[in-house]
């Protein structure tokens, strides 16, 4: 195990020290640091062409100053990004953060509907639905994030604010919308014709219904979900997870996550007292979730029974849900404020940067804020990204479904949820973990294009700037960074596959 | 329990909440906006703000220019036609002799730091000495650690040079009151009105606070110009040290004393590579008084974002990098306004004097008449006017051929110069292919080959070097593509390229900067262009401080550089600038602050 480690760990510092001399001396070939210089006319031209190759020691040859860079490297001293004097060091502190927040939900959303599609996807395996989830994700994987990001903005940050200042029903749309919804639910949960149909038409009804009722009850210019659609939806929320989870058979679970959804419920009133009295922050937000969680896992635990695990997970998911739900609800409250800020004025949805500058917040608008910020940037990333996610779990799931052991699974008479959560999806979910940790550590080095297109200033940006600012030690940094990372990612990803999958040793 | 039981505990439990839910908990801001709000904007550039001391040479970009615009006052500023217009609450300059060259700065009693403190010659002192370079005891060095720009106790060095305050070499004179300061010049120095207009850069008396360490601020500011004067090179090391490093931030710093600034705005925030926001400075009392509360300047580097960013009214004042699709885009936009004209730089082609090449009399045998005549033919194929049309009239419809080397069109100085030069009336639009045969046959050289060097990266100039080799093969030229991505570096080898085809940008309507492009050995005259009388007319011209002669001598150099075949002007750079409807009093100038220039006469609408 150590000499594993050992060996991996010896194995990419090589790498990476090829990597960081090829790299400088590549960059040393591409950028020139006196660029902007040469087309200057002023008089003192040489003297600050003098000064610039003093500051960069460009007299030097470009090994040398590898050497002395890499010196400083090993050190901790990153260099300067010499064209505003900063030291990389702190520039990339605050890149790393900017990037990071951009990327984390898309991955985590990017992950869990490409999962979940995927899976439906190798379950319905040659229909219609399958052949069209795989057209629109190969769609979506080769358009160009630029173009998707223009079309965003222009129609859903755009055409939204518009909307939202002269509201009118569009009903051309509202009934294609509610025509893909029913043909998805229908596509997706399948079966034979006549209860396809019931469940298109059923599932057009309720999404025209529902798009209908938000815009003509005003929902949308005041979007808010209070208790009852705390309530109505946690329960919902109940009796799904148990049926994926447990099942409904299982009474114990199924009760157990109702009575956490009502108690969520409940605590959604002491709560908004304690939101307004006392100035919340994240570190509240985590402890009254793990609080959540705890009084979750007491209830499962309660409702006892001979598998109190699958109770205890029930709650807790449920907990979880509710948790974000009364977080989400206490957001929105926001909404009409936020909507009149001189900031704001009425315009919402952003195309630009992290949060709307000088707004005058508190935590629970500065969330709201950011939303509207991340919006149209997560979608972008998203709708690019899922389509791996799509493919790549669509294939585990088939594998595994053809595996000898599902089918001993179904012949001992098991139930389809069984075979298909227990048996299958746990073993298709394996192959994920050589790619999630992966897709997680090179968050850090952000989204280049995403970035300059929606103007965060994020790692991608840094990276960009210092190309074109001729800057050789943050592009220095962010290359070795960005490799760095990922040989840990692989480092890691090999480790997870180790614990997880008990026929592979990593002793060798 | 059972199920029936569940149901009616669930059941209770659920309806009592709906019932607590009537005795409705707070909810936040009820009013929403009632109150009188502040007005504020957003305004986009393409850059993120690094450095408050733009007088540094790191700090010298226009990114910086345009926040210390804001935040602090000068003497005189470009106005619409590039004039400088006085302001006189923040002081007044005055020459006071011309043999030697005596300037006078005064400030006015209105002249005041943010913190209270009122701004007086020390702060004008401190810039000229950064700048003067006097007080350097040594060249920037650079400790093993790579931590550049520190130098150590007993050196000192600003890293900021400045060629009008160079030659100011006997230490200004300080006034009784301390609210005037007199410069001597050793030598004339033409543009001396120009340095005069913005006399102030960093403030002294913060400078001496976060060096010497003194709290007093008037004493921080006597402690300062005292280690001037004694030239006590401890101290001067440390105050080097400040002025060079501690204005350059990208996010608010811990100490909020280095955003102190005289001009009606002063920096309350800013978030690195994303925004500044500038807010009233209530300590302002000078005439220059905003009607908007906040400005906010925020960074968006991409073109394209800015303008659907101007759409969802984010920023309301934008200027893109002009490219056709932006400007279509933009022109489609309801409830904005486009600007389109010229920027600051201008495009232009040189000729190489002294490299054996078709331009070079060596290469006929010493026959410079013969030199000169294929230069002119060349000259004359240059398509001016084709250039224009095809690839700057659809990003500026009023676009027109730039016709003198000196001046920027749109100042004051550009038509007269015009009219006087002869470069439109001799190559007029270019394009002429009759001419430039019969100078060819004139000068009796067939089929001469002419090396275009030009960036090969930028399609704009791609496309010229089409033009432009059309219109030449068309009268005989063969034209070789010497287009490089190095182009910039291979413009100081005249060996390799016949003509060259560049940029220069204009950074102030001053006259001091034209002569290193024109006189013999300049740093500048890349293609070693040498006439004694353009010599003599820019030595003249470096001590003439009165504009008059000024106006007279670039006339006469100039007419010489068209009857040499120096090279040619093309246009100016197209400038694109988008403003929305809520926005009113917003222009453009060509120059540096650009369509800051007149911020304090914007309104919200």
């Amino acid at each position: 195990m150590v000499r594993f480690i050992a060996r991996r760990l010896a194995l990419a510092l090589g790498t990476l020290l090829v990597l960081s001399f090829l790299m400088y001396g590549l960059l040393e070939a591409a950028l020139d640091p006196l660029i902007d210089l040469r087309e200057n006319p002023a008089a003192n031209r040489d003297e600050m062409i003098a000064n610039r190759v003093r500051l960069l020691r460009l007299d030097l040859p470009w090994y040398q100053r590898y050497f002395s860079w890499l010196a400083g490297f090993v050190q901790g001293d990153f260099g300067l990004a010499w064209r505003t004097m900063q030291p990389v060091g702190t520039l990339a502190r605050g890149a790393i953060a900017t990037s990071v927040q951009l990327v984390f939900a898309a991955t985590v959303i990017a992950i869990l509907l490409g999962v979940t599609i995927g899976v439906i996807s190798a379950l319905r395996q040659y229909t219609a639905f399958d052949y069209t989830i795989t057209f629109v994700s190969f769609l979506l994987y080769s358009l160009p994030i630029f173009w998707v990001a223009v079309l965003l903005k222009q129609f859903l940050a755009i055409g939204m604010n518009n909307f939202l200042n002269e509201p009118s029903i569009n009903w051309p749309l509202l009934i294609g919308v509610a025509v893909v919804a029913g043909l998805f639910w229908a596509g997706a949960l399948g079966g034979r014709r006549d209860k396809k149909l019931k469940v298109f038409a059923g599932a057009a009804v309720v999404t025209f219904g529902v798009l209908v009722g938000t815009l003509v009850s005003g929902w949308v210019l005041n979007p808010q979900i209070g208790i009852v659609g705390i309530g109505l939806l946690s329960v919902a929320l109940a009796f799904g997870i148990t049926a994926l989870f447990a099942g409904l058979n299982n009474k114990r679970a199924l009760y157990s996550a109702l009575t956490t959804a009502a108690v969520g419920t409940f605590l959604w009133w002491p709560l908004q007292f304690l939101f307004y009295y006392v100035e919340m922050s994240w570190l509240w937000m985590l402890g009254l979730l793990a609080v959540a969680l705890l009084v979750a896992a007491g209830i499962g635990w309660a409702f006892g029974g001979p598998d109190r695990a699958v109770s205890i997970r029930g709650t807790a998911i449920v907990a979880l849900l509710t948790s974000v739900l009364i977080f989400a609800d206490r957001v929105l409250q926001t909404w009409i404020p936020y909507f009149n800020a001189p900031e704001i004025s009425g315009r919402p949805i952003a195309t630009i940067g992290a949060h709307t500058p000088g707004l005058n917040a508190d935590f629970w608008m500065s969330q709201l804020d950011r939303w509207t910020h991340l919006l149209l940037p997560t979608i972008a990333l998203v709708l690019i990204s899922f389509a791996t996610y799509t493919r790549y779990q669509r294939g585990a799931m088939l594998e595994v479904l053809n595996q000898d052991y599902i089918r001993t699974a179904r012949a001992k008479g098991l139930s389809e949820r069984v075979v298909i959560v227990r048996h299958a999806l746990r073993n298709a979910l394996m192959p994920l973990a050589s790619i999630v940790p992966v897709d997680f550590i090179t968050l850090i080095g952000g989204a280049v294009i995403t970035e300059t297109i929606f103007s965060w200033a994020g790692m991608g940006r840094l990276f960009i700037d210092s190309l074109y600012g001729q800057e050789a030690d943050p592009v220095m940094f962010y290359i070795m960074l960005t490799g760095a990372l990922a040989m840990v990612a692989n480092l890691v990803a090999d480790f997870l596959y180790a614990v997880i999958d008990p026929r592979i040793r990593v002793d060798a | 329990m059972s199920k029936r039981k569940f149901i009616v505990a669930a059941g209770i439990v659920l309806s009592s909440a709906l019932a607590f839910s009537a005795c409705t908990p707070p909810t936040p801001g009820g009013g929403g906006g009632a109150n009188t709000t502040p007005t504020a904007v957003n305004v986009a550039w393409n850059q993120a703000f690094f450095s408050l001391n733009d007088e540094t040479d790191y700090g010298n970009a226009t990114t910086n220019a345009n926040i210390i615009y804001l935040a602090n006052e000068r003497i005189a500023y470009y106005d619409k036609d590039l004039k400088l217009a006085q302001n006189p609450s923040f002081g007044k300059y005055e020459k006071v002799s011309d043999e030697p060259l005596v300037v006078k700065y005064t400030f006015a009693d209105t002249a005041t730091w943010s913190d209270g403190t009122p701004v007086t010659a020390a702060d004008a002192f401190l810039l000229w000495a950064a700048k003067s370079g006097v007080y350097n005891t040594t060249e920037l060095e650079q400790d093993k650690t790579g931590d550049v720009g520190e130098v150590d106790a007993a050196n000192v060095f600003f890293n900021g040079s400045d060629p009008g305050l160079q030659l100011v070499t006997d230490v200004p004179v300080i006034s009784e009151d301390g609210k005037s300061i007199t410069l001597t010049y050793s030598k004339p120095f033409v543009d001396w009105e120009i340095l005069a207009a913005d006399p102030v850069g960093v403030p002294a008396h913060i400078v001496g606070k976060k060096a010497l360490g003194i709290d007093d601020n008037a004493q921080a500011a006597k402690a300062l110009v005292d280690a001037f004067v004694n030239k006590d090179n401890a101290a001067l090391s440390k105050i080097s040290n400040t002025f060079n490093k501690a204005f350059n931030f990208k996010s608010m710093p811990e100490d909020k004393e280095l955003l102190v600034g005289s001009g009606p705005y002063a920096i309350t925030g800013l978030v690195e590579g994303q925004y500044t926001v500038l807010e009233r400075n209530a300590h302002y009392k000078g005439s220059h008084k905003p009607s908007i509360d906040k400005v906010t300047v925020r960074v968006i580097p991409d073109a394209q974002a800015s303008v659907t960013a101007l759409e969802n009214t984010e920023v309301l004042v934008t200027q893109p990098q002009s490219t056709a699709d932006i400007l279509t885009q933009l022109d489609n936009l309801q409830n904005v306004q486009v600007l389109t004209q010229t920027g600051g730089t201008y495009e232009h082609v040189d000729l190489v004097f002294a490299n054996g090449g078709p331009f070079d009399p060596a290469k006929y045998g010493g026959d410079a008449d013969k030199a000169l005549k294929v230069r002119q033919a060349f000259l004359h194929t240059v398509p001016r006017q084709k250039i224009i049309d095809t690839i700057i009239k659809p990003l500026n419809p009023t676009a027109a051929i730039r016709n003198t080397f000196t001046a920027v069109p749109g100042s004051p100085r550009y038509e007269p110069m015009v009219a006087a030069n002869g470069m439109n009336t001799t190559f007029a639009g270019g394009d002429n292919i009759d001419q430039a045969k019969a100078l060819l046959a004139e000068a009796g050289v067939e089929a001469p080959t002419v090396r275009v060097k030009y960036a090969s990266d930028n399609t704009r100039r791609q496309q010229q070097f089409q033009l432009i080799k059309e219109s030449a093969e068309a009268a005989g030229f063969k034209i070789e593509d010497a287009g490089s991505i190095n182009w910039g570096q291979e413009l100081s080898q005249p060996d390799l390229y016949d003509a060259s085809l560049f940029g220069w940008q204009s950074t102030s309507t001053g006259v001091s900067e034209a002569a290193a492009n024109y006189i013999t050995g300049g740093q500048n005259n890349y293609g070693r262009y040498s006439n004694a009388e353009v010599d003599r007319l820019f030595a003249e011209l470096a001590v003439s401080i009165d504009p008059a002669q000024q106006k007279r001598l670039l006339e006469e150099a100039e007419q010489h550089l068209v009857a040499d075949a120096f090279g040619v002007t093309i246009y100016q750079f197209p400038e694109i600038t988008g403003i929305s409807s809520k926005i009113k009093g917003v222009s453009s100038i060509a120059l540096s602050p650009n369509f800051f220039w007149n911020f304090w006469e914007w309104k919200v609408a």
